[in-house]
């Protein structure tokens, strides 16, 4: 607990002053000489408990008034009432959540939470974190900054806003990495998070490893800040599949538009959006009803001119002023080049054959075989998608250092088992035995529909995995997410877990006839090859997508432009953070335009349960603070009401104790009982 | 009462003696001397004409003289007050042609219960010496007024009055086994109460040292804490009295210390005298 007036804390000590004053009492007594003792003896002998307890919780109440006098005077401060019980800590860690749905705001006074919340923990921090190490972690870039004056907090460009999505446990893994490395004492971890699902990843792992790290830290509390869901009404765009096409009638841009709502309102709403493209600006009316507007293929028209550039859709201020625009891109359609490193001429021809198939008119697919002496012949710039049918390489090995790359530049690769016994790991992922059985093909359980290869398709059918067979299979280890699953619970197909902006996918099986069915049954087999195509492919076209980021840009590698951004004024540290169209200029002359937009996870509202939030923090010492966005409450407020209410009470209480026992008529009148007096009369 | 020789006081025995009482009916075995032939001759019946007996009184005063008589109130002690009442009562029974004794004490070091002893006797040398004695009675010790009735109710071998004076600051409960000794040696017992309103109503407002009359331990106390349980103890206390007193028909007076003693006996005498007792009444 903090005090403004802390000086007149040094009057504490008077407190006693109602001890020393009753013990005087209690020497200045008179004596007397007193015959009567027996009915003194039997007095005392029937007060002596009840009188001494008395006597005691009095003496203690104006003790506690005194106190609590001194307290109020000293003007106390408390966050909340969470600084009742802790004292000053050496260290305060900032978790600020900077995702897009922290911006959700109250539009009349625009405020949003996350502003809420750096507004707050400044206040809270400059009144009652003096003397306190103070260090901001942001979920945008992750990097701690330390911070000198509490009260610039929000000046910090590490506290605006972003259309990022955030990831809760690599954020609290950010500050118990700064813990380990420094000797940061008490600490106290302020999480100021929204609650959203998304975010939170309540199902991964790391959450396991986060527990036990913080709960063994004694001096570690953690205070989760959170704000609920405000009632403004808000609507969110987002692009995708974003195609140009040439026709008679001249150029046209075509894509996907989805306009999602959340409101208590479910009624018809127009809406006008802004549409910019290279500059040019038109508005359209659209219609919603229900919670979202889903416009499959719209068109608009570019002339005949427009080859390439780059767009921007606008929706009008409401309550999430983030998600209110979407960026594009266009240019030719990339080359989807598939390469395939492997021996074994029946698999690579099975992948070839699926990989060349055309998906889009107008789209030019490649595939290229690279046996495993070939592998410097291997056209990394151009390949989006590298099956990889041979041991894993050495870790420090040069080719491991490429496929590294070729990943972490956002192309897709696909590790295919080797026959022999390899020991070797890479992304975490290595091989292990060879399963495999001589009539009756492994069973299939379970495959993931939700998201990934195996995904419904876009009308929610389901794909006919059930139809595939598995006779030969090789186990792998590692951290992934299973996308297809036996009923001996053996992971046939998996994604491997990689902090790379591409995908990594481990089959378990070969498209032979002796391992599999896949190239027989070829329906699923198309799909798995042409999705995992189509993610690598944004990475060589020369009109990328990507998400926000602090990595955004920073993976292209080489210079770049802004060209429009949703923010107003875009300095150096916000570049990837915010929706934006980005024109990079190769050496080679071979420049291409990517578009960043916030993940479509951030549209995603459910937020995590109560049971969910309580189990995720089981065994460390956690407190949650929930406040409202107009609340206009501080988390740090001045509390001396409470102490002068409660020395208001301790009075009162000693005034009811003190008060001499309810005054009766003595069975004495006069010196006389009355039974006595009755009997003279 | 009775006694070998005449005196003021009227005895309940009816005799031969100077003012007449009453007649009855001669029944044989009565003394034929004590027919009377006047009423015979009248009525042609037997009548024994009886007198009311002069007798003297042997008054005897126990005065408890424990610590606790010690006890002041502004003007007098309670032994002052003890010591007036017994002296205008053994004044007034000497005069009267009546026989006063004292036995007076506390429990003292060599076992002595009776600090001054003095048989009743008649006459005026014997009224000085005992006027002498009460007047140097000294409070001091524990109560021995228990043991003190019972040695006295062995001592006094005639039927007498016996005038107690005491505060009876002690555990009453063998009181009334003291009393019956009394009464059963046929004394007529007389308890004068001696008390002082401070010691019933305990009016004290701050904290103070009581210091123990008869040298127990003293004791500190927050009179506001204890005054009602103190009460209760007085009002306890003094329903024992009563019931003792009742139970063994004692002529009980309490007396409180700020009232002056003359009206305290003259209410004692009053309700000696059969006549005014009955019109008072």
């Amino acid at each position: 607990m903090s005090f403004l007036q802390p000086i007149l804390l040094i009057g504490l000590p008077l407190a006693l002053l109602p001890i020393i004053i009753h013990l005087i009492n209690q020497h200045r007594h008179r004596t007397v000489q007193w015959a009567a003792m027996m009915f003194l003896l039997d007095a005392k002998k029937l007060t002596k408990g009840i009188a001494r307890l008395r006597q005691i919780l009095i003496l203690s109440l104006r003790v506690l008034a005194v106190l609590l006098l001194f307290f109020a005077a000293s003007r106390p401060l408390a966050g909340g009432w969470l600084a009742l019980t802790g004292g000053k800590p050496d260290t305060v860690l900032i978790l600020l959540d900077r995702s897009a749905s922290m911006e959700q705001q109250i539009l009349e006074t625009g405020e949003s939470k996350r502003s809420a919340v750096v507004t707050k923990l400044a206040d809270l921090l400059e009144k009652t974190a003096g003397g306190s190490n103070l260090v901001l972690i942001d979920s945008a870039t992750l990097e701690p900054t330390p911070i000198t004056d509490a009260a610039a907090l929000s000046k910090l460009p590490q506290v605006a806003a972003t259309a990022t999505s955030a990831n809760v446990p690599n954020l609290l893994q950010r500050a118990v990495d700064y813990l380990e490395t420094d000797e940061s004492g008490r600490t106290d971890i302020w999480l100021a998070s929204d609650l959203r699902q998304s975010d939170w990843e309540t199902g991964s792992g790391k959450w396991q490893t986060l527990r036990s790290d913080l709960s063994t830290r004694e001096t570690v509390r953690l205070l989760l800040l959170n704000y609920s869901e405000t009632e403004s009404e808000n609507f969110s765009i987002s692009v995708s599949n974003v195609k140009r096409l040439r026709s008679p009638e001249g150029i046209q841009l075509v894509m996907d538009l989805r306009i999602r709502r959340q409101s208590a309102n479910e009624g018809e709403v127009e809406l006008p959006v802004e549409f910019t493209i290279n500059g040019t600006r038109t508005i359209q009316e659209m219609t919603i009803t229900g919670p979202e507007l889903v416009r499959l293929g719209h068109t608009i028209s570019l002339g005949q001119n427009n080859l390439n550039g780059w767009g921007r859709l606008d929706l009008p201020a409401d309550g999430n002023l983030a998600d209110n625009t979407a960026f594009l891109v266009f240019d030719d359609e990339a080359i989807r080049k598939t390469v395939i490193v492997s021996d074994d001429a029946i698999t690579a021809q099975a992948l070839v054959a699926a990989a060349k198939a055309p998906v889009e008119a107008g789209v030019t697919y490649e595939t290229e075989i690279v046996t495993l002496d070939q592998l410097t012949r291997i056209p990394w710039d151009e390949t989006a998608l590298l099956f990889w049918h041979a041991p894993i390489p050495a870790k420090d090995s040069p080719i491991s250092a490429l496929l590294r790359q070729h990943v972490e530049s956002g192309r897709t690769l696909v590790f295919l088992p080797p026959p022999d016994a390899d020991s070797e790991s890479l992304f975490g992922f290595q091989w292990k035995e060879w399963n495999e059985t001589a009539n009756e093909p492994f069973p299939i359980e379970w495959w993931r529909t939700g998201s990934g290869l195996l995904a419904n398709t876009q009308s929610g059918e389901p794909l006919p995995v059930g139809d595939l067979s598995f006779f030969r299979t090789r186990d792998f280890g590692g951290e992934f997410q299973p996308l297809l699953r036996s009923e001996s619970s053996a992971i046939f197909i998996a994604k491997i877990t990689s902090e790379t902006s591409g995908s990594v996918y481990a089959w378990g099986t070969l498209p032979r006839t002796d391992h599999s069915s896949l190239a027989t049954e070829g329906v699923v087999f198309f799909v798995m090859i042409h999705r995992a195509l189509e993610e690598g492919a944004n990475a060589v076209a020369t009109a990328q997508f990507r998400e926000t980021g602090s990595e955004a840009l920073v993976a292209s590698g080489d210079a770049y432009t802004l060209i429009d951004s949703a923010g107003d004024s875009v300095m150096l540290s916000e570049e990837g953070l915010l929706p934006s169209a980005v024109k990079v200029e190769k050496p080679s002359g071979k420049d291409y335009f990517i578009a960043i937009n916030r993940p479509p996870s951030e549209d995603d509202t459910r937020l995590v349960a109560p049971e969910a939030l309580v189990s995720l923090f089981e065994g460390i010492d956690f407190r949650q603070v929930s406040d409202e966005l107009d609340s206009g409450s501080s988390l740090a407020s001045e509390v001396w009401r409470f102490f002068l209410i409660a020395m208001a009470l301790a009075l009162l209480a000693e005034a009811i104790l003190s008060l001499p026992p309810r005054i009766e008529e003595p069975d004495v009148v006069h010196g006389f009982p009355k039974t006595q007096k009755s009997q003279d009369s | 009462m009775l006694g070998s020789v005449s005196g003021r006081h009227r005895s309940p025995v009816k005799g031969s003696a100077l003012e007449f009482a009453q007649y009855r009916k001669y029944v044989p075995g009565d003394d034929t001397r004590r027919l009377d032939w006047r009423t015979w001759g009248r009525t042609d019946r037997y009548y024994i004409k009886e007198f009311e007996a002069d007798t003297n009184l042997r008054q005897c005063f126990i005065v408890d003289t424990s610590g606790s008589m010690g006890y002041e109130t502004t003007d007098t002690t309670r032994l002052d007050y003890a010591r007036s009442i017994a002296g205008t009562l053994a004044y007034l029974t000497v005069h009267g042609g009546d026989a006063a004794g004292l036995y007076a004490g506390a429990k003292s070091e060599d076992g002595n219960i009776f600090q001054q002893e003095l048989p009743p006797k008649r006459g005026g040398i014997h009224l000085g010496v005992l006027l002498d004695q009460i007047a140097q009675l000294k409070s001091g010790g524990e109560t021995a007024l228990i043991p003190a009735i019972h040695a006295a109710a062995e001592k006094i071998p005639q039927r007498a009055m016996i005038v107690i004076i005491s505060d009876l600051l002690f555990d009453l409960d063998p009181l009334q086994e003291a009393f019956d000794h009394l009464r059963f040696r046929k004394h007529d017992v007389v308890l004068f109460h001696l008390l002082d309103r401070e010691e019933i109503d305990f009016s004290f407002d701050r904290p103070t040292r009581f210091l123990d009359l008869e040298g127990g331990p003293s004791l500190l106390a927050d009179p506001s804490l204890i005054q009602r349980k103190y009460r209760e103890a007085v009002s306890d206390y003094l329903a024992q009295v009563d019931r003792i007193v009742n139970h063994s028909v004692i002529d009980y007076h309490r007396a409180f210390l700020d009232e002056p003693y003359e009206q305290v006996l003259a209410r004692f005498l009053i309700g000696r005298n059969p006549k005014t007792a009955r019109s008072a009444r």
